[in-house]
């Protein structure tokens, strides 16, 4: 029992980890419809800054918000020079590549600038293990759990309650309608792009005290967190939250129960029965589109 | 005209007298040496330590004049640890650069790769970290056998840790940790036909993937079937993920690895998790000899390392020492023709002073591996650094320990 316990709390803080990536690429498709498929890079460069930042003395807590304002700044970057573009042209296919190319800039850039190797980040809290009902917890995992959980809650909010929220949602819906009620939407998807990889930072330097921080950090994590984002569905939240904790779970409980070389099979499985019987992931809204 | 003339006749005598000084040019032009590794990702600590240790050696070797009146020259190239990235570079390095011999390979399934490539163009590789068993017996079926090494081997390292867990510290019950790779995987192989020696089966066999972030299942799984230390073959970042593991569970065995748990990355990352790590070792940054003593501050001097730590102290000492072989066989060889290097040093008929040892007969026609059994000892992870485990092998450092063709303790290699 302490054993099952200690693999769900594993399999929770895993999956929170992927859930806060994966909440990226909802927020892109919400408003264009494309993915930024650099958010691993949007990941990895957010922990980079940070841990830069903390290097020359700025305090954890004080580098979140700076490192928010890099991803905001990242992100929009991402979406006027790979993004506009081909969304200008009806391009169907060119962001896909857009983004792919700008991470692997974004990656070469990090190995040039903070080098190859996988760097310690300090933590901010104490790394001895805390018990919860007869299994161990790191204070940091608890963090990045209730960190993701905020931030998921402070977009939502933003999106449900806020003036700014509603043209985000307004342009998800129908993008022409949208503009004709003045709605910027160019605007719009750059703010979502912006806001995207702000997420996609913060949860970098949110994660990196327990991964490790290096230029190929977002490779694996992003590529999940695209797993994590399907399974949920690409339009809902919760389906985010929900999709990310299965994925962690299934993980370290294959792990344990079958095989530890197996353990990334459950996972996968699961993705590709979502793919053949809800294509618009667990949770996602089914959208008939009229063309 | 006649002054024309002159001119002409002058023009040819400078060309013919440029075509004959050209002609003993190439004499004194430098002798290239190949140096693949992988200078960045997660074996770079190793690799860029090799590279140094090289370079170090090449520069010593220039500075006193050379090998056969001429100089060294390196052929560096990042081989990322990937094996099409070796295989690219070996025929760059025979076709393009035309090197007499090739020093270097840090991942064993890049060397297995890459080294046909010299095989077949008969030029000389010297493996000086790489350690998968069957490097050196790759083309033991070929009369003529162009691979060398001059790191410990499998065969050797994994009995050393079972001779360590098993009967040096008394554990009955191990389990064992690899990643999936081929250096992790044929590890794992040498570790349980060495366990099976002892009469012993390990209690889990777990194995993870490269980056990955989470080692709870394969900790769980080890800690659930009651292992009393964990023996891992691995490299330095999921290595670091084993130890903060163990931390957050809260449950903290001795670990006992290959001797990747001296890379300062496995060091760096795991902190105090770390501490306590023994693996076997060739050489620990201790000056314990003359040769270590200016060899490491030699290193420390040209490259300054963070906190005047080598990175991978065995695989600089290896870099190092491989040169000065290749050196040694291509003065006696007097030549730079593959074959030739590779006869010389199959019968090296003067020692060479190494920091690792004092090779005196390090290969011979059928005997490809310079390190035997009994000559790595034991490091420990102490204080952020490796020293050695047992204070007797530190007192008896001083005495050089040689190649033993009858040590004991080393897997039987079949092919």
């Amino acid at each position: 029992m302490e054993i099952l316990l200690q693999l769900i709390y594993s399999g929770i803080a895993l999956g929170m980890i992927y859930a806060v990536i994966a909440f990226g690429y909802q927020l892109t498709f919400q408003t264009s419809d494309t993915l930024n498929f650099g958010q691993g890079d949007a990941l990895m460069l957010g922990a980079m800054v940070g841990l830069t930042l903390v290097n020359i003395g700025v305090n954890y807590w004080l580098m979140l918000p700076l490192v928010i304002v890099f991803g905001l700044l990242q992100g929009a970057f991402v979406e006027r020079i790979g993004v506009r573009p081909a969304i200008k042209i009806k391009s169907e296919f060119g962001w896909i590549m857009s983004t792919i190319a700008l991470g692997i800039i974004f990656k070469n850039v990090a190995e040039n600038v903070w080098g190859r190797d996988d760097l310690k980040f300090p933590s901010p809290l104490p790394e001895s293990p805390l018990q919860v009902f007869g299994a161990n917890v790191l204070p940091m995992e608890i963090l990045v759990v209730v960190g993701a959980v905020l931030m998921m809650l402070a977009v939502e909010f933003f999106n449900r309650k806020t003036i700014y929220g509603k043209a985000v949602v307004a342009t998800f819906n129908d993008r022409d309608a949208a503009k004709l009620m003045g709605i910027n939407t160019g605007l719009v998807i750059t703010f979502s792009y912006a806001l995207s990889s702000a997420t996609a930072g913060f949860a970098g330097a949110l994660i990196a005290p327990l991964t490790l921080t290096g230029a190929t950090m977002g490779a694996v994590l992003g590529l999940k967190a695209f797993a994590v984002a399907i399974i949920g569905g690409l339009t809902s939240g919760l389906g985010i939250i929900v999709g990310g904790i299965i994925l962690g779970v299934a993980e370290t409980t294959t792990g344990f129960y079958i095989s530890t070389g197996y353990k990334d099979v459950p996972g996968l499985v699961l993705l590709l029965l979502v793919l053949a019987f809800k294509p618009s992931g667990l949770f996602g809204k089914t959208a008939i589109k009229k063309v | 005209m006649t002054n024309r003339f002159t001119k002409l006749a002058s023009q040819v005598a400078l060309a013919s007298a440029l075509f004959t000084l050209s002609g003993l040019a190439s004499a004194a032009d430098p002798i290239k040496i190949g140096v693949s590794g992988p200078f960045t990702g997660g074996s770079s600590s190793m690799g860029v330590s090799m590279r140094d240790g090289v370079r170090l050696a090449v520069d010593e070797i220039n500075k006193s004049g050379g090998v056969i009146g001429r100089q060294l020259q390196i052929v560096e190239r990042d081989d990322e640890a990937k094996n099409e990235r070796g295989v690219q570079i070996a025929q760059e390095m025979i076709n393009k650069e035309k090197v007499a011999a090739t020093v270097g390979f840090i991942n064993s399934g890049v060397a297995l790769a890459a080294q046909r490539f010299y095989q077949e163009a008969k030029i000389p590789v010297m493996n000086n970290v790489a350690t998968a068993s069957v490097i050196t017996h790759q083309f033991d079926d070929q009369p003529e056998n162009y691979i060398f090494r001059n790191a410990a081997h499998d065969s050797i390292q994994a009995p050393m840790m079972v001779e360590e867990a098993i009967t040096r510290r008394n554990f009955k019950k191990v389990a064992i940790l690899a990643d999936s790779t081929n250096y992790g995987q044929l590890g794992r192989a040498d570790l349980e036909k060495a366990l099976e020696l002892k009469g012993i089966k390990a209690v889990a066999v777990e194995k993870f993937n490269i980056k990955d972030v989470d080692m709870t299942p394969q900790l769980l799984k080890a800690k659930a079937a009651g292992a009393e230390a964990v023996l891992t073959y691995a490299i330095g970042p999921e290595l670091a993920q084993i130890a903060n593991g163990m931390t957050k569970l809260g449950w903290k065995v001795p670990m006992v690895g290959s001797w990747t748990l001296s890379m300062a990355n496995f060091i760096d990352n795991a902190g105090p998790g770390g501490e306590g790590a023994r693996m076997p070792q060739t050489f620990i940054q201790e000056p314990t000899t003359p040769k270590r003593q200016s060899f490491i501050i030699a290193y420390l001097k040209t490259f300054n390392p963070k906190n005047a730590r080598i990175d991978s102290p065995v695989s600089a000492a290896q870099g190092y020492d491989s040169v000065y072989l290749l050196a040694a066989a291509i003065k006696q060889a007097n030549s730079v023709e593959g074959p030739k290097i590779r006869a010389a040093l199959e019968d090296l008929k003067t020692p060479v002073d190494g920091v690792v040892t004092t090779y005196n007969k390090p290969f011979t026609a059928k005997d490809h591996d310079a390190i035997t059994a009994n000559i790595p000892v034991i490091g420990e992870v102490k204080g952020q650094r490796v020293v050695y485990a047992y204070e007797a092998d530190l007192k008896k450092a001083s005495e050089v320990r040689v190649k033993d063709v009858n040590a004991k303790g080393a897997l039987a290699i079949k092919k």
